[in-house]
């Protein structure tokens, strides 16, 4: 403000003496002094100002009370120093650059402006800087009030809040930090608000399904994680069965077998045989997905000497599959793998027998040895909407931090959009569509355990294995936790994901439980 | 003239190494795996002798603090090899807990050969999603091969 002050108080006396043919005369009439060579400068910076003052509202008041005011009738001058005061509170204005360099600007700050060029030239350079954080902050807090508003409805004010939003986007670095995060959820909010149907967030083809999961797989260590520390609680409940039976919810590729086939193979007194029961889509082009990953985990075990047999489930939900479809024989041990699955039934359907209910009594029907659940640690299902949209805003602005430590591409990149996927789907679908209902640990243990199952202790050499995963690992940020036998890994002590192990509390002998189809316990 | 020639050859030597292949196989099952690769640039015999598996083996569980589990000599060669699992799977899980001053205390085995089965899975077409790409490369285990970003 300093080098401004002394200079717009004389300035516009001094501009009046010596400049008034340039001065517009009808605006003169009404108090204001604008250059006419101006005039169209000055009406767009009305225009930019009046869009800042409508969506920084609570700034206002702040520059109602602190700032001093400058000369009004100097009007140019004036709304310049107002958009500087909405745009950078705290910094020298760096729109001294935009100011027109003619001989007849006010002897004041021409004077001023030759003696501080060096200084305002490091000025702007540090305000620049300062910009992109400041830029980042507000975006935050934009973010933030935007969802306010979707919430209460707001819709036309949304959309120029967007708008605003995506213009200031463009001051920050949107390949990294709160700039690509930012975008994502900008975009999200765009679509929640122009295309509500649920097509809206992403394909349905099961294949580019696939692949966007499989990038996410080898670009961060959450998924290799769960498949470790799920085939680690397995192993270990599986230990004296000659016949065990794994019914895995979700095979995508099978990548999670392959090490407990080769586990089961090294198992001091042999491998047993190993039934493998795969549960997936149907896929649209007539391929047998899940019959070739069998094929291919079959040629694995063979290799090994592990006996086993594969089978296929197809299921476009999980609440569509039948005990009976698994097949499931007596005195064989059971091992039931739900890696990011549950939370998928969380939907509740008003008419409807609740999907949960429905496959957790299935669940305790067959028996199983362990039931493996990983899960997101978030409360995405909550339903008031800014709710979500924060905690969401939290989650995945720390799983995309733990993705910067990932240096391959494109995985990295098609990482992202398989995490813009389900930032998409938690964000912009509701009802039946919303299939992203991610809860954190503390409730899925009460559900489970109201349910009729107790959690089981994942044990130290899960969590040693763990660790030294992640010692393996380039980033260092990642963090192992143990919380009551369940393991969790996190970014800089968020956990973003959890793994937990229970067991079916086996049924007082009077009470029969209903079972679907035929099954053999 | 060839009396000069004559003198400036060398004498013979008694006793070449070369000629001794079950020495040679002797020492070089000692070396590590870097001077076993430099060892493998030497000579058509030495190059021959350093491709066999065996010499991988002793190579591979020399410094953890159990011994591995037995029946474990299939599984590796099932897999690909002791050589395979050695430069693909050891060196670098062995390169980073050294980092962290791990390497002699943490047993590593069970994991380094759940990863070796998971490149063998890949490389048989099981791991899928690369786009366009043949799948020949393991790209699971390419953050073994990053440097580690301190």
């Amino acid at each position: 403000m300093g080098p401004f002050d002394g200079g717009s108080s004389s300035s516009s006396s001094g501009s009046c003496a010596g400049k008034s043919p340039e001065i517009d005369g009808l605006l003169a009439g009404a108090g204001y002094k604008v250059r006419s060579s101006e005039l169209s400068q000055v009406a767009q910076r009305l225009e930019r100002l009046e869009n800042v003052m409508v969506n920084a509202s609570n700034e206002i008041s702040q520059v109602a009370s602190d700032v001093v005011h400058y000369n009004p009738s100097d009007l140019a001058n004036w709304v310049d120093s107002m958009l500087a005061e909405l745009t950078h509170p705290q910094y020298p204005p760096s729109d001294l650059q935009n100011f027109p360099h003619h001989d007849s600007w006010t002897d004041q700050i021409g004077n001023q402006q030759n003696q501080n060029l060096n200084h305002n030239q490091q000025l702007t350079m540090v305000s620049t800087m300062m910009d992109e954080e400041d830029s980042g902050i507000r975006l935050v807090h934009m973010l933030m009030s935007c969802a306010e508003l979707m919430q209460r409805g707001d819709f036309s004010l949304v959309a120029s809040m967007i708008q605003e939003m995506q213009v200031l986007l463009i001051r920050v670095n949107t390949r990294c930090g709160i700039g690509k995060v930012a975008g994502y959820f900008i975009d999200a909010l765009s679509r929640r608000l122009f295309s509500p149907s649920s097509a809206v967030c992403g394909s349905d083809s099961a294949l580019e399904n696939e692949i966007l999961y499989h990038n996410f797989y080898e670009a961060c260590p959450y998924l290799k994680f769960a498949h470790f520390t799920a085939n680690q609680a397995i192993l270990e409940a599986f230990n004296g069965y000659d016949f065990v039976h794994v019914i895995d919810f979700n095979l995508m590729h099978g990548l999670q077998w392959p090490a407990l086939i080769q586990a089961l193979a090294l198992r001091p007194g042999g491998p047993p045989l190993l039934r493998l029961t795969g549960i997936g889509p149907p896929s649209p082009d007539g391929r047998d997905t899940l019959r070739e990953i069998g094929l291919r985990l079959a040629e694995l075990a063979r290799s090994v000497n592990v006996r086993f047999v594969f089978r296929g489930v197809v299921a476009s939900r999980l609440e569509d599959v039948k005990p009976w479809m698994l097949q499931v024989h007596s005195k064989e041990a059971v091992a039931i793998n739900s890696i990011m699955q549950l939370h998928k039934l969380l939907y509740m359907d008003p008419g409807r027998a609740s999907a949960m209910d429905t496959v957790l009594s299935w669940i305790r029907s067959l028996n199983p040895r362990i039931i493996t659940v990983v899960e997101q640690e978030a409360d995405h299902n909550q339903p008031e909407f800014l709710d979500r949209f924060t905690e969401a805003l939290y989650y995945y602005s720390t799983m995309f931090d733990s993705l910067e430590a990932c240096g391959l591409q494109p995985e990295k990149s098609l990482a992202e959009i398989y995490i813009q996927r389900e930032i998409c789907n938690v964000l912009c679908c509701e009802g039946s569509s919303r299939v992203e209902r991610h809860e954190p640990l503390i409730k899925w243990r009460t559900r489970l355990s109201e349910s009729g199952f107790k959690p089981v202790h994942l044990g130290s050499n899960a969590f040693k294995q763990a660790s030294m995963l992640l010692t393996l690992f380039s980033a260092e940020g990642y963090c192992v936790e143990e919380k009551e036998g369940c393991l969790t890994l996190g970014w800089h002590s968020r956990p973003l994901i959890a793994a937990s192990a229970w067991q079916a509390v086996p049924d007082e002998p009077t009470r029969k439980r209903d079972r679907e189809g035929d099954l053999s316990i | 003239m060839e009396d000069g020639r004559e003198k400036k050859k060398p004498p013979s030597p008694k006793f070449c190494i070369n000629d001794h292949v079950d020495i040679l196989v002797e020492i070089l099952r000692r070396l590590d795996g870097d001077t076993l690769a430099v060892a493998a640039c030497v000579c058509r015999l030495w190059h021959s002798i350093t491709r066999h598996d065996s010499l991988w083996e002793s190579l591979c569980f020399r410094h953890v603090p159990s011994p591995p589990p037995s029946g474990i000599k299939p599984i590796v060669l099932a897999l690909g090899g002791y050589k395979r699992l050695y430069m693909l799977c050891l060196r670098p899980v062995l390169n980073r807990l050294s980092r962290f001053g791990l390497r002699d205390r943490v047993d590593h085995v069970q994991l380094t050969l759940s990863l070796f089965c998971v490149d063998y899975y890949e490389r048989l077409g099981g791991g899928g999603g690369k786009l366009g790409e043949s799948s020949a490369s393991s790209s699971s285990l390419m953050f073994l091969c990053r440097p580690v970003n301190v």
